[in-house]
């Protein structure tokens, strides 16, 4: 027999019970189904986090307490913080060649109060040139100027959505906010720009210092020139910052590496889910292998016949394996018809992305779940004795 | 090949079934020979061993002990493959309950020895259609099995052990599921195909049927008595 022949025979088989058929796929399309949703979950969540990257724009270099890369201890990086003002100073005067603006930075965050209302929001502390580094926009008002970074003055620029928690559609400029128990005048507005932005009060570093009583900086954000090769400046930064710190106190950091080990974890995370999703697809492998071994069973009388008319053990189990395969496919097209949907419905509250490779990746699985789990049944049904197949009755 | 060389013959064959501690002598050393052209009925009381024989005899079952020979050539040494093959090529199988597949039509019925010899779908419509025609169903080619009344069925059968034209026609209590009249018919049928030179072997308890046929062999307990 053909494969077209064989092909024929086993879809005329699943065509003729068609409920079980169905019930058989749901295992398949409910594995498919879970684990390309997760990963369409992890990629949105991917290309969510490179957008708010791009946002900040390319060419940035962070210096950071502490010795970088994975397994470090993020409270050394804290206790141990040696980061401070002078190495912005030596930045400033051993490695300016390539640069185009610098900003020390302190990161915090505090319960922002105005009047009855309050919010939590994240407080960074900038030099008078933070805006240019980090691509903020102005909407109203200004940005901090240079003489009130020195004199540590007790002003703030705040956050589309800081402004809209505490003073609603009113003008926040010229008002004040208090932030652990220090008043703050609020000098001007971001531009709405996302999550990060929005809910973020920016104050003068030295300000911050003071009013959150750290001692050190965050760290050091450099904006390159244009074109300035990254990897030569990021090792003028590192031989100024050398001057005075050791290797192990500091790291200086390209925001594509910063990226890099971002995607990386999201992407380690994306898979584990998306493997824990897959388990129920074995699951659905194991009901494909429980219905063919009751097929099986119940077609002994036509596997005898067949066996009787000629067919060899390798065509009966072509056939009743390619039954198998036929099932977890339809089902793994389904599961994917339907991951489209949801993702489509999706869209509107979470970013979701379906990649190519994970349709693949599901087409795969799917027919490998119908061979790995078709194979035991078909070599049962090659396996059964003609007459005992006829005698059956 | 040579016309002495009988297509099938059966050397001093048994076949023991053991059940638990008792052994089942369903042949006890039974010889037979099918020539071309021959029309054989083997008769014998229920339980004596003729479907056992008829099992061996078409392939399907090898002996405890004995030889059977299919054209000359030992067929013990068979693989389940060749079997199968030989059984596509050589044999056609009558049974008493038909065995037509579930909801398909007549013609692919009747096309499934062909499908299993690798014929193209072309000359598998062609040679399947001629032998509805010769059964007599020529106007029933595209009915579901279970549309067809018990004779139409047997008819169905027949057509089908004929389509691969096989050297041995074997038919097990053909009319054993059909009323007297209907079983009559199908019997003239036997006569007819073997006329135009079939060669085939009937298994049947009822001997009025059996008294058709050019030879009879009777078996019992396992023995050729007859
Ligand atoms: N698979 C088997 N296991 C045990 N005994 C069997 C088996 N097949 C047939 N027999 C026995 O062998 C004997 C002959 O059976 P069978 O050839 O079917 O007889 P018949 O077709 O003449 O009625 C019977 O006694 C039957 O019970
Ligand atoms: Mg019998």
């Amino acid at each position: 027999m053909n494969f077209i022949d064989t092909f024929r025979t086993s879809s005329t088989a699943i065509s003729a019970n068609k409920v079980r058929a169905a019930l058989t796929m749901l295992g398949v399309i409910i594995g498919v189904f879970a684990v390309v949703m997760m990963v369409a979950l992890g990629q949105g969540a991917q290309n969510f986090i490179t957008d708010q990257f791009e946002q900040l724009g390319s060419n940035l270099i962070f210096v950071s307490p502490g010795k970088s890369g994975v397994g470090r201890d993020p409270a050394e990086a804290l206790t141990r913080n040696k980061l401070d003002d002078k190495h912005v100073d030596l930045i400033k005067t051993h490695a300016n060649e390539n640069i185009s603006a610098l900003s020390a930075w302190v990161s915090t965050g505090s319960t922002v109060v105005h009047k009855n209302k309050s919010y939590f929001a994240s407080v960074s502390g900038l030099d008078y040139n933070g805006n240019e580094v980090m691509n903020y926009e102005i909407d109203k008002g200004r940005f901090l100027i240079r003489s009130e970074v020195k004199s540590k003055a007790k002003v703030a620029v705040i956050g589309k959505l800081v402004s809209e928690e505490l003073f609603g559609q009113s003008s926040p400029i010229g008002e004040s906010i208090k932030m652990d128990n220090n008043s703050y005048k609020v000098i001007g507005t971001f531009k709405e720009k996302g999550q990060n932005y929005d809910n973020g009060v920016i104050i003068p570093y030295t300000s911050a210092k003071s009013t959150f009583s750290i001692k050190n900086l965050s760290g050091i954000v450099i904006k390159l020139k244009e074109g300035a090769p990254v990897e030569v400046s990021m090792n003028q930064i590192k031989r100024a910052v050398s001057r005075d710190l050791n290797k192990d106190d500091f790291s200086v950091l390209s925001q594509q590496d910063i990226l890099g080990s971002i995607q990386e974890i999201l992407g380690m995370l994306t898979l584990a889910i998306g493997g824990i999703a897959g388990i129920s697809l074995l699951v659905g492998g194991i009901g494909i292998m429980n219905i063919m071994l009751v097929s099986v069973t119940e077609r002994t009388r036509e596997i005898g016949l067949r066996k009787a008319v000629g067919a060899t053990p390798f065509n009966i189990a072509s056939q009743f394996l390619i039954e198998s395969v036929l099932i977890s496919f339809g089902g793994g097209s389904i599961g994917i018809i339907l991951a489209f949907i949801a993702n489509f419905a999706a869209q509107s509250f979470i970013r979701t992305e379906i990649p190519i490779w994970a349709i693949a990746l599901a087409f795969g699985f799917s027919v490998g779940v119908g061979i790995l789990f078709g194979t035991y049944p078909a070599i049962k049904a090659a396996k059964k004795d003609p007459i005992e197949a006829l005698r059956y009755e | 090949m040579s016309k002495d060389i009988p297509i099938l013959a059966v050397k001093d064959v048994k076949k023991h079934y053991v059940v638990g501690s008792e052994t089942i002598k369903a042949l006890n050393g039974v010889n037979l020979e099918i020539k071309r052209g021959d029309f054989t009925a083997i008769i014998g009381k229920s339980g004596s061993g003729k479907s056992t024989l008829m099992h061996i005899i078409g392939l399907l079952d090898t002996p405890t002990k004995g030889q059977v020979l299919l054209k000359g050539k030992d067929i013990s040494k068979y693989t389940e493959t060749e079997l199968a093959l030989a059984r596509n090529k050589e044999i056609g199988f009558v049974f008493q309950s038909f065995n037509l597949l579930q909801r398909t039509s007549t013609l692919d019925n009747v096309e499934l020895p062909l499908k299993y010899a690798k014929v193209k779908k072309k000359d598998r419509i062609k040679t399947a259609t001629e032998m509805l025609q010769l059964v007599g169903l020529g106007d029933r080619l595209h009915n579901k099995s279970n549309e067809l009344s018990g004779g139409q069925k047997q008819r169905v059968a027949i057509a089908r052990a004929l389509v691969n034209d096989p050297s041995i026609i074997l038919a097990d209590e053909p009319t054993g599921n059909l009323d007297t009249k209907t079983g009559d018919e199908i019997i003239k049928l036997f006569k007819k195909l073997n006329k135009m030179g079939k060669t085939i072997v009937i298994v049947t308890h009822d001997e009025d049927l059996a008294k058709i046929a050019k030879k009879r062999i009777t078996i019992s307990d396992g023995l050729v008595v007859k």
